[in-house]
């Protein structure tokens, strides 16, 4: 009986703390952003190798279902760790050092947002609904889009590295990279791991703990 | 020899002589110079000067081959963005127009400085990434007081990325196993492939996320509470210490930025116009 309520527990049950349930930040987050910027290295290192467009821009980056999936699960730990991983990913696949620095608000803004999301409109992290898969999908479209505009916009374009007719290529290059990854592997991450991970006292219901 | 971050160096490699914190210090301030250098005489300079420094610290060179086809193709989607993708610009002087495509003298100029201010700022991250090991960097952070918390999810990340490599070969191994071989597949079955890498890597590292609190906690470690402010040993610490020379580098690095800006701001030096590669190519094409 107990088994059959728990695999009934709804999208908003999932987000909810229960009371007399006690949460705090403990020593398996702090491991866990290690762990994450340690998977986000080497994935995020496979797609800036692999399908470079110059500069840390990738065609298809991989890192971003560490970060997003990441992030949906363990909420600012996963931020964090999407943040950073990229930095070290880049550094390993060739990207100047600062110029690496300059990513890490769209990182941690493409990160933050499905993570928002997902806690905001009490969405399931096990995909149960079309509005799950929707509100995912447009979280990605749109944290994508912010992500392609700091990267090409603010940094590529402040380190002078582009001329101004070639922000078109790089902007859909970022977006391009980032959506047809999460695509492929967001979905199916969050769909087989997230009954396993909300059920392990890692997964974080607000943003800490 | 030493594992570094990317390969491996000798024991006997000069660069352990030098403490990890002068290193790093190296990386910081001289991945800047090439933002204030547009000639790309002086940013070939640089990446001379350290390719001498990894030669000195023997630093295998084969390793950086994996370097070569980032350079080439940064090197061409720099060069294509400004001249394929460049658009037309009546104002600048045309050189050849083939298949419908401009190429102008300044767009061509421009893609070499910017290929040649980008170069040397890998060049230095590659300096560092191969002469420095996991403990460099912790002793490095450490020596300037970052917080212990932040230093050591900095050196498990580093631990952890080694161990996911290392699972990753396993899936690997364990799907070719089951028949999964990808060479001559597409890339659509290559990314399914992919996919079914991710899982297990995920799955295997929450598992190891568990394994390693459990290890932590009976340790005693904890990054919160009473127990969090007590103030830890830096054993690693006591076996390295600044020596005269490495203050010496120290200076000289800074020293090396502030001449920098001097020369760059309050003389007008290192300006493309004044580039003698540069005016040697306005020649050759003209």
């Amino acid at each position: 009986m107990t088994e059959g309520m728990k695999s009934e527990i709804t999208g908003k049950e999932i987000w909810t703390v229960e009371e007399g349930e006690k949460r705090s930040i403990g020593v398996i987050h702090i491991v866990l952003t290690a762990l994450l910027i340690g998977i986000g290295f080497v994935v995020g290192a496979f797609g800036s190798i692999s399908f470079p467009l110059g500069f840390g821009v990738n065609f298809f980056w991989t890192g971003i279902v560490v970060q997003q999936v990441g992030a949906i699960w363990f909420g600012a730990w996963g931020v964090i760790a999407g943040a950073i991983f990229p930095f070290f990913s880049n550094a390993i696949a060739g990207t100047p050092f600062y110029v690496s620095i300059a990513y890490l608000p769209a990182n941690a803004l493409q990160a933050f947002l499905p993570a928002w999301v997902f806690r905001k409109f009490k969405l399931d992290p096990r995909l149960k609904s079309g509005k799950d898969y929707l509100y995912l999908f447009l979280a990605m479209i749109v944290s994508s889009i912010l992500g392609a505009m700091w990267s090409v916009l603010v940094v590529l374009r402040g380190f002078d590295l582009l001329t101004t007719d070639s922000v078109p290529l790089f902007i859909w290059g970022w977006f391009g990279g980032n959506v047809v990854a999460g695509v492929v592997f967001n979905f199916i991450m969050l769909k087989v791991l997230s009954p396993v991970v909300i059920k392990t006292t890692a997964f974080v219901k607000k943003w800490w703990a | 020899m030493n594992k570094t971050l990317l390969g491996y160096v000798p024991d006997e490699s000069p660069i352990y002589a030098v403490h990890p914190f002068v290193k790093l210090f190296f990386l910081l301030i001289v991945s800047l110079f090439p933002m204030f250098v547009t000639a790309p005489d002086w940013n070939i300079g640089l990446m001379v000067v350290i390719i001498i420094f990894m030669w000195i610290s023997r630093v295998n060179m084969s390793t950086l081959k994996i370097y070569i086809p980032v350079a080439i193709s940064m090197g061409t989607i720099i060069f294509l963005s400004y001249t394929v993708m460049g658009g037309t610009h009546p104002e600048f002087e045309l050189l050849a127009r083939v298949a419908g495509v401009n190429f102008y003298w300044e767009r061509i100029r421009d893609a070499l400085v910017v290929y040649f201010r980008v170069l040397p700022m890998i060049f230095t991250m590659v300096f560092f990434l191969s002469t420095s090991r996991e403990r460099d960097v912790i002793v490095a952070m450490r020596s300037i007081k970052v917080p212990f918390v932040v230093t050591y999810v900095f050196a498990m990340s580093l631990r952890s990325a080694g161990m996911v490599l290392e699972d990753f070969h396993i899936v690997r191994q364990a799907e070719q196993a089951r028949g999964f071989d990808p060479a001559g597949k597409s890339l659509p079955y290559k990314i399914r492939q992919y996919v079914m890498y991710m899982i297990p890597l995920f799955a295997l590292s929450l598992r190891r996320s568990e394994e390693f609190t459990n290890a932590l906690v009976a340790r005693g470690y904890a990054f919160t509470g009473e127990i969090s402010k007590v103030k830890r040993a830096d054993y690693i610490l006591t076996h390295y210490s600044y020596k005269y020379f490495d203050y010496i580098f120290i200076a000289i690095i800074g020293l090396a930025f502030v001449a920098l800006l001097v020369f760059r701001y309050g003389f007008g030096y290192f300006q493309v116009d004044q580039s003698w590669l540069i005016g040697l190519l306005r020649e050759a094409v003209s």
